[in-house]
C-alpha cells in the first residue's frame, strides 16, 4: 500500500499533462514535485543546450549565437549535476539534500575530485562528439570519451578492462573508423552532416529517457524500500556480499596483487565456453567483413 | 555496505547519460558512421554500469560481461564498416535517408525538405608556402653551370599557391 502511494506520488507528470491547471496545483502539493521540478530543470537546461548544439541546417546570422548558448547551457547542467542540491524528502535516507552526482564524502578527497572530472571529461565529450558537423571530429571525440570511461573504469579497480578499451576502442576501432571516414568522405563535409533528422523530437525522448533513469535512480538511491527491483531498495549487506564473492569467486578478493592473473583464472575456467562463442563470433565477423568488403573488389576486377 | 551507494549511484547515473546521449545522437544524426559511433556510445554506457555493480558486488562477472561487450563492438565495428564501405561505393553518399527503399511496402516515404547548400560552410586549412618548391630539386651548387643558368626558384612561387588554393 505504501509503494502504491509513493509511485502515485512519484506519476504526478502524467496528471499534470492530463489537467493542467487542476493537475499543476496537485502536482505542486506533492511532496516530491520539488525535487522532480529541480530534477527536470538540470536535466532539461542540458537537453535545450544539445538541441541547440544540433546541427540543423538553418543558415543565417543566429547559427553562432544558438552554438555559444547551446555550449553554455550544456555546460552549465554539467555543472548542476554536480551542484545543484535535490532537496530530499524525509523518508530520505540522507536526509538533506543532495545534487545528482551526490558528493563523495566517505572517499578520499582526491577520489572524489578525480571522478568528478572524469565523469564531466566524458559526458562533455559525448556531448561534443553527437553534435559535431565534421565525423571525423565525432570520432575524436569518442576518443575523448574512451579516455575518461577508461579513467573511470580504473577508479573501480578495472584495470585490465581500462586498458582494454585504450588498446581496443580506441587504438583500434576508432582509427578504423577514421580510415573509413576517409575513404568515404573524399570531399569533406557532406550537406548531410550539416542537418539532423528532428532534432526537437530526439531531443524530448532524450529528455524523457534521461529523466526516468536518473530519476528512478536518484529517489532508490535515497530512499529505502521502494520497490522490489531497484537498486536501493535491496542493499545487500557486506555479510552478503562477501558470500557471493566467496561463492562466485573462488579465486581471491577482486583487488589484490595478482588481478589479471585472477581475471583471467575468472574468465577461462567460469566463462570458457563464452569465450569460446565470443571467438567463434569474432572469426565469423573477420570472415564476413572480408566477404562483404571483397566481393565489390573481385566484381570491379574482373569487369 | 552502505558507504559504497553514492559511489554506486554516480557511476550508474554517469552511465545513464552517455546511454542517453548515444541514444540522442543515433536517433537525429544521418551520417551512417557518427550513427554507429552513437551506438558505441551507448555501448560504453552499459559497460560502465555493468563495472560499477561487479565492483560494487565484490564479483568478476560485470568484468567479463564487459569484456564480451568489448569484443562484440569489436565484431559490429569490423562487419559495419565494410558494409559502409560498400554502401558508400553504391550510392556515394552516407546519408542514411537514402536508404529508406528498404522501408515495409506499406509505409510512406519520409521526405526531407530539400537541402539548402552551403558551401562556405566548408573550412580548408590554410597553408601557408614555405621554402623550395616541390616540383623543382634543389640542385647543388657544383650542377649549377651544368643548366646554364641559376633558375629563380621564388619566381614560380605565386603560380603554385594559386593552383594550391583552387584545389577546393
Amino acid at each position: 500500500m505504501n509503494f502504491i502511494q509513493k509511485s502515485l506520488a512519484s506519476g504526478q507528470l502524467s496528471g499534470l499533462l492530463a489537467d493542467t491547471g487542476f493537475g499543476l496545483r496537485a502536482a505542486l502539493a506533492q511532496p516530491h514535485s520539488g525535487a522532480i521540478l529541480r530534477a527536470l530543470a538540470v536535466l532539461g537546461c542540458g537537453i535545450i543546450g544539445i538541441y541547440l548544439l544540433l546541427p540543423r541546417g538553418v543558415e543565417g546570422g543566429g547559427t553562432k549565437l544558438s552554438r555559444y548558448l547551446g555550449g553554455a547551457l550544456a555546460t552549465l547542467s554539467l555543472v548542476f549535476l554536480v551542484t545543484f542540491p535535490i532537496p530530499a524528502g524525509e523518508s530520505s535516507l540522507v536526509g538533506h539534500s543532495s545534487a545528482i552526482l551526490s558528493p563523495l564524502s566517505d572517499q578520499p578527497a582526491v577520489t572524489g575530485w578525480t571522478f568528478y572530472i572524469l565523469a564531466l571529461i566524458s559526458l562533455a565529450s559525448a556531448v561534443m562528439m553527437i553534435t559535431a558537423r565534421n565525423p571525423v571530429y565525432s570520432a575524436l571525440w569518442f576518443a575523448l570519451v574512451l579516455l575518461g570511461n577508461s579513467g573511470l573504469l580504473m577508479i573501480q579497480k578495472a584495470d585490465f578492462l581500462s586498458a582494454a578499451t585504450i588498446i581496443v576502442y580506441a587504438g583500434a576501432i576508432v582509427v578504423t573508423f577514421l580510415f573509413v571516414i576517409m575513404l568515404s568522405q573524399p570531399n569533406g563535409a557532406a550537406a548531410y552532416d550539416r542537418r539532423t533528422r528532428e532534432p526537437l523530437l530526439s531531443s524530448i525522448t532524450g529528455l524523457i529517457l534521461a529523466a526516468v533513469l536518473v530519476g528512478t535512480l536518484h529517489y532508490s538511491a535515497t530512499h529505502e524500500g521502494w520497490g522490489k527491483m531497484t537498486v536501493g531498495a535491496q542493499r545487500p549487506s557486506a555479510e552478503s556480499i562477501a558470500a557471493v564473492a566467496e561463492k562466485s569467486n573462488q579465486f581471491g578478493k577482486i583487488s589484490g596483487p595478482h588481478y589479471v592473473a585472477e581475471l583471467g583464472k575468472t574468465l577461462f575456467v567460469d566463462h570458457v565456453v563464452s569465450v569460446e562463442i565470443v571467438g567463434l563470433l569474432l572469426l565469423a565477423a573477420v570472415v564476413g567483413a572480408v566477404l562483404i568488403a571483397g566481393h565489390q573488389v573481385e566484381r570491379n576486377a574482373r569487369q | 555496505m552502505p558507504g559504497s551507494e553514492p559511489v554506486l549511484n554516480n557511476y550508474l547515473i554517469v552511465g545513464a547519460l552517455l546511454f542517453t546521449l548515444g541514444t540522442i545522437g543515433f536517433l537525429t544524426r544521418r551520417n551512417l558512421i557518427v550513427m554507429f559511433l552513437c551506438a558505441e556510445l551507448m555501448l560504453q554506457g552499459v559497460s560502465l554500469t555493468l563495472v560499477a555493480f561487479g565492483s560494487f558486488h565484490g564479483t568478476w562477472n560485470g568484468q567479463v560481461f564487459s569484456i564480451f561487450s568489448l569484443s562484440l563492438a569489436a565484431a559490429e565495428a569490423g562487419i559495419a564498416l565494410a558494409l559502409f564501405v560498400v554502401l558508400f561505393k553504391r550510392n556515394h553518399s552516407l546519408d542514411v535517408s537514402i536508404w529508406q527503399d528498404l522501408r515495409e511496402p506499406d509505409q510512406p516515404a519520409i521526405l526531407d525538405e530539400p537541402v539548402a547548400e552551403t558551401p562556405d560552410e566548408q573550412h580548408w586549412p590554410h597553408l601557408t608556402p614555405a621554402g623550395l618548391l616541390p616540383g623543382e630539386p634543389h640542385a647543388p651548387q657544383g650542377h649549377a653551370s651544368h643548366h646554364g643558368h641559376a633558375r629563380p626558384t621564388l619566381a614560380q612561387a605565386p603560380v603554385a599557391t594559386a593552383g594550391g588554393s583552387h584545389g577546393n
